[in-house]
């Protein structure tokens, strides 16, 4: 083999640490300066380092986590689907941990007034969180299947497929729900009070925490009598809310969304970091008023309980700064396409 | 200029790998190898490729350069006019340091 190519596929392998947007806009050149560094010194392990190092610090750009989006115009979108997918694995945790609070609160017949008062600042914020993303969920599907049908969406076919496909075992995971629905029904008659949760809010919450729990919980030891293949499912249910995390992200990212959907990217990105931040300090507040708590999250010293915190409170920082960055970046970009259209004119 | 408004201000510890880049292009366009030749050659500085690519990134984005078409596989850039202003402003404001200090060396140390 000639130094040649040899230098080439060198170059090939390690243009492989930036993500392919970048390789797409500077791949080429790259390569070539690459080649030619090689020509003059041939390994240099400082400079494979500083590549790699680069190459990792492009792919934290591209995802939306930083101010320096190779395509600036593409960065609300890049931040729009980095901070579903964190929200959307939040949301799941959310739901769960507020339906827990919930069932447990309503156990009780006295609660000190800090506690109700979260109480219903985490209901709200779960629920509108879950509104959010549901909205999002269905105005990305019907965008891109509509696309798909207009023989435009090739790169949406794979992320098409695995989002459907996890949403689909998601749903067959928890294909009981309308019994357990029909056998609950009387807890919703009844209605909502603030002041009392009642037998609704109860109903609603056992529900949901009955959907989450095979979502959040990996190798469950499974209910006595429960058929082999229902255990494992749960047990693949969390990868598979993973799965479906992830692959509507990068969906946000290529689908061509309404205008109305395009105006309003970097206010849901805002939106989605008020909502987990809003989240996490009513947690907070919820533990410090002595709010009723489930073991795994609230017991000291369960190790659980703390990764859910710092879980919580990573989400909210990286999705803030996504929406921080997003409002930043487009009064940027807005700015530099007017000085490059002038700088271009003289 | 404010500092929140000085299109340097977000390059952090790039700030100066992008002077020395900038201050290369404004002798006339270059592609990514003439570049690193050249700041070698007035600066004696070795600009690594992972720097150099995610600096050059970094200024096409903020419109102080701009990347012209392809010659084969080399795509030379540009300087802009606001990447000229901020160079510019950039050196001057340096020059007033580096005379501060002249002189405070030379009245208080008899140096320089």
């Amino acid at each position: 083999m000639n130094g040649d190519l040899k230098g080439a596929r060198r170059a090939t392998r390690l243009i492989r640490w930036y993500p392919s947007a970048w390789r797409e806009r500077y791949g080429e050149e790259f390569a070539d300066h690459l080649e030619q560094e090689f020509a003059v010194r041939r390994i240099d392990l400082r400079r494979s380092i500083n590549v790699a190092y680069k190459g990792l610090a492009a792919r934290v750009d591209d995802i939306g986590l930083s101010a320096n989006a190779v395509n600036p115009g593409a960065q609300t979108r890049a931040a729009l689907g980095t901070s579903f997918a964190l929200m959307a694995i939040m949301a799941v945790l959310a739901l769960n941990f507020w339906s827990w609070a919930m069932i447990l609160w309503s156990a009780r017949t006295y609660h000190p007034i800090p506690v109700d008062a979260t109480t219903g600042i985490l209901t709200v914020t779960t629920g509108l969180l879950l509104l959010v993303l549901g909205l999002m969920v269905l105005i990305v599907l019907v965008s891109a299947v509509r696309q798909i049908v207009r023989g435009r969406g090739r790169r949406l076919v794979t992320p098409l497929v695995f989002a459907m496909g996890s949403g689909a075992f998601l749903s067959y995971s928890v294909r009981w729900l309308p019994n357990m629905l029909a056998r609950y029904s009387h807890m919703f008659q009844g209605g909502y009070r603030w002041t009392h949760p009642g037998p609704a809010a109860y109903g609603l919450a056992f529900i949901a925490h009955q959907v989450t729990q095979p979502w959040i919980s990996m190798w469950d030891p499974g209910i006595s009598g429960e058929p082999t293949s229902q255990a494992v499912m749960n047990d693949l249910a969390p990868l598979a809310v993973l799965v479906f995390a992830v692959a509507m992200s990068f969906l946000l990212r290529r689908v061509e969304l309404p205008r109305i959907g395009e105006r309003l990217g970097s206010v849901t990105v805002v939106l989605l970091s008020i909502l987990s931040g809003v989240f996490l300090l009513t947690l907070v507040a919820w533990f410090t008023a002595g709010g009723p708590m489930y073991a795994a999250f609230g017991e000291t010293g369960n190790i659980a309980g703390v990764v859910y915190l710092v879980f919580f409170a990573l989400v909210a920082v990286l999705v803030s700064r996504s929406g921080l960055l997003t409002r930043k970046n487009e009064f940027r970009y807005a700015r530099n396409q007017i000085e490059i259209v002038g700088s271009k004119i003289e | 200029m404010a500092i929140s408004e000085n299109p340097l201000a977000g390059l952090g510890r790039n700030a100066g790998a992008a002077i020395l880049i900038l201050s290369s292009l404004a002798g006339g366009e270059k592609h990514g190898y003439a570049l690193v030749k050249d700041v070698q050659e007035f600066a004696g500085v070795h600009l690594p490729p992972g720097t150099l690519y995610q600096v050059l990134a970094r200024l096409e984005s903020r419109g102080l350069i701009v990347a012209l078409d392809a010659d084969e596989r080399r795509r030379p850039y540009r300087l802009t006019a606001q990447g000229a202003t901020v160079l510019a402003e950039y050196i001057t404001a340096q020059q007033r340091v580096l005379k501060t200090g002249q002189a405070r060396l030379k009245r208080s140390w008899s140096v320089a």
